[in-house]
């Protein structure tokens, strides 16, 4: 089946089967490997991406539900000249990255709560962090990174 | 998605209802409310009105796995789900919620508490869809409350939870209690025995208490002793008189809106 969506900003179309997960074709068909498969039951976030804004899992969503969609993945997040966006630096400026496996989805959950509010609460980001899970840093460092880009961004704006 | 991940496609056509515009919708008239099946957990919750009648609504929605389950996950797919620990089922009960369902043979309605049959069973018929659930807001000035209790804050399951609407009239007695449990009965349903305990009575620890008791009673009587049962009959005789005392008394109620 032909889909017809914008992923990271650009339009585009793919042919395939319509059972496939939105997860496996971003990894096989776009070769996009930011969204991982980390449980393939909605239970961990490392295949976590953005559509039309909201956090969804996309081992969790049929790819002909994204159709004439807006699809955001972690490969979107940062600018075209290939350097980081702020909120990807502060997770390393905060320690927020020790194997990485969860960073993708991490990074996502946080740009969908700094969408709503630039000024969350330590218990709204762990709140909009409830869906992802963390086995290296103890998510302390995670919540840190994302109030800080809030802040900076509130400063800039 | 998940059993459909796990044991492969076993279908030959799959519909995607989610677009349908009558599915999505929410509306409030008076309070007469009618929720779309397709309605997702974060569109419920975040309705302002729906969270004004009916709190107990939005905290159950809230309390539904992580954002991204919320985002996508919708009430229709978790009734029709039917899992006994389902987090809509014990409020659509206790709200008397009746349920819309379209086939090609037109539509039916039919009481949420009579369309769950058993765990994972409905009386959905082949070719039957649910589109909507209608029901009354509680009374004015009722409250109403929904407590799980799972192993963790968030994306947990429940291991019972609990629903319940109460009012007290100006002479201080209760004239409207509506009580239902998740995760403890084969299919969802107003614990009426407890009702009918509480209603007319001046709230008081001692009715908690008997009320707890009672609503212990009635789920060992629905399903005997289990394996769980040595947990559940503790947490119950706690969570109901809990429960039972939040709604008719003024303290304020403990609550998951805290996301922006
Ligand atoms: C990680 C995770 C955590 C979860 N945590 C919780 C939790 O805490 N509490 C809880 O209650 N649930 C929980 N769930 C289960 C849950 O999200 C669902 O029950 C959900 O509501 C399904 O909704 P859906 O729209 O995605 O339905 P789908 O998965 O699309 O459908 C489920 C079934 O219902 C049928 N169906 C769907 N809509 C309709 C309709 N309108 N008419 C007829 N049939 C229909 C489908 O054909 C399918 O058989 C969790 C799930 C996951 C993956
Ligand atoms: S792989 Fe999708 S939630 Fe774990
Ligand atoms: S950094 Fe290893 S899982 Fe989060």
């Amino acid at each position: 089946m032909l889909i017809q969506f914008t992923l990271n900003g650009r339009p585009v179309s793919v042919e395939a089967p319509a059972h496939l997960t939105l997860l496996t074709v971003l990894r096989d068909y776009f070769h996009l490997t930011g969204a991982k498969e980390g449980c393939s039951i909605g239970e961990c976030g490392t295949c976590a991406v953005l559509v039309d804004g909201e956090l969804v899992n996309s081992c969790l969503m049929l790819a002909p539900k994204v159709a004439a969609r807006t699809v955001l993945t972690i490969e979107g997040v940062s600018p075209a000249d290939g350097s980081l966006s702020d909120l990807q630096e502060a997770f390393i400026a905060y320690g927020a990255v020790q194997c990485g496996f969860c960073t993708p989805g991490m990074v996502l959950a946080g740009e969908a709560l700094l969408a709503q509010t630039l000024t969350p609460t330590r218990e709204q980001i762990r709140t909009a962090l409830a869906g992802n899970l963390c086995r290296c840093t103890g998510y302390q460092q995670i919540v840190d990174a994302i109030a800080a880009a809030g802040a900076q961004r509130k400063e800039v704006n | 998605m998940v059993a459909m991940r796990q044991r492969g496609p076993w279908f030959d056509r799959l519909v995607d209802i989610s677009a349908i515009p009558e599915l999505r919708e929410i509306v409030v008239r008076g309070d007469q409310i009618r929720l779309g099946a397709c309605v997702t957990f974060a569109r419920a919750a975040a309705h302002p009105q729906l969270r004004a009648l009916t709190p107990m609504l939005a905290e159950a929605c809230l309390s539904i796995g992580g954002p991204q389950i919320q985002n996508v996950g919708t009430v229709g797919g978790n009734v029709a789900n039917a899992a006994a620990c389902a987090d809509t089922l014990p409020v659509l009960v206790a709200l008397d919620a009746q349920a819309h369902i379209a086939g090609a043979a037109g539509e039916r309605v039919l009481p949420v508490s009579e369309l769950i049959i058993a765990p994972h069973h409905t009386a959905l018929q082949q070719g039957e869809l649910l589109t909507a659930f209608s029901f009354a807001a509680p009374p004015a000035g009722a409250r109403s409350i929904f407590i799980k209790v799972g192993r963790r804050n968030a994306q947990a399951i429940s291991r019972l939870s609990v629903a319940a609407i109460g009012h007290v009239d100006a002479a201080g007695l209760v004239d409207h209690v509506r009580l239902a449990v998740g995760a403890a009965l084969p299919r969802p349903q107003r614990l009426t025995a407890v009702e009918a305990l509480v209603h007319g009575q001046r709230p008081a620890p001692g009715l908690y208490a008997l009320a707890g008791a009672q609503a212990v009673a009635v789920m060992l009587d629905i399903t005997g002793r289990r394996w769980s049962t040595e947990y559940k009959e503790v947490a119950l005789s706690q969570l109901a008189p809990y429960a039972l005392a939040r709604v008719l008394e003024d303290a304020p109620l403990p609550t998951r809106f805290d996301t922006p």
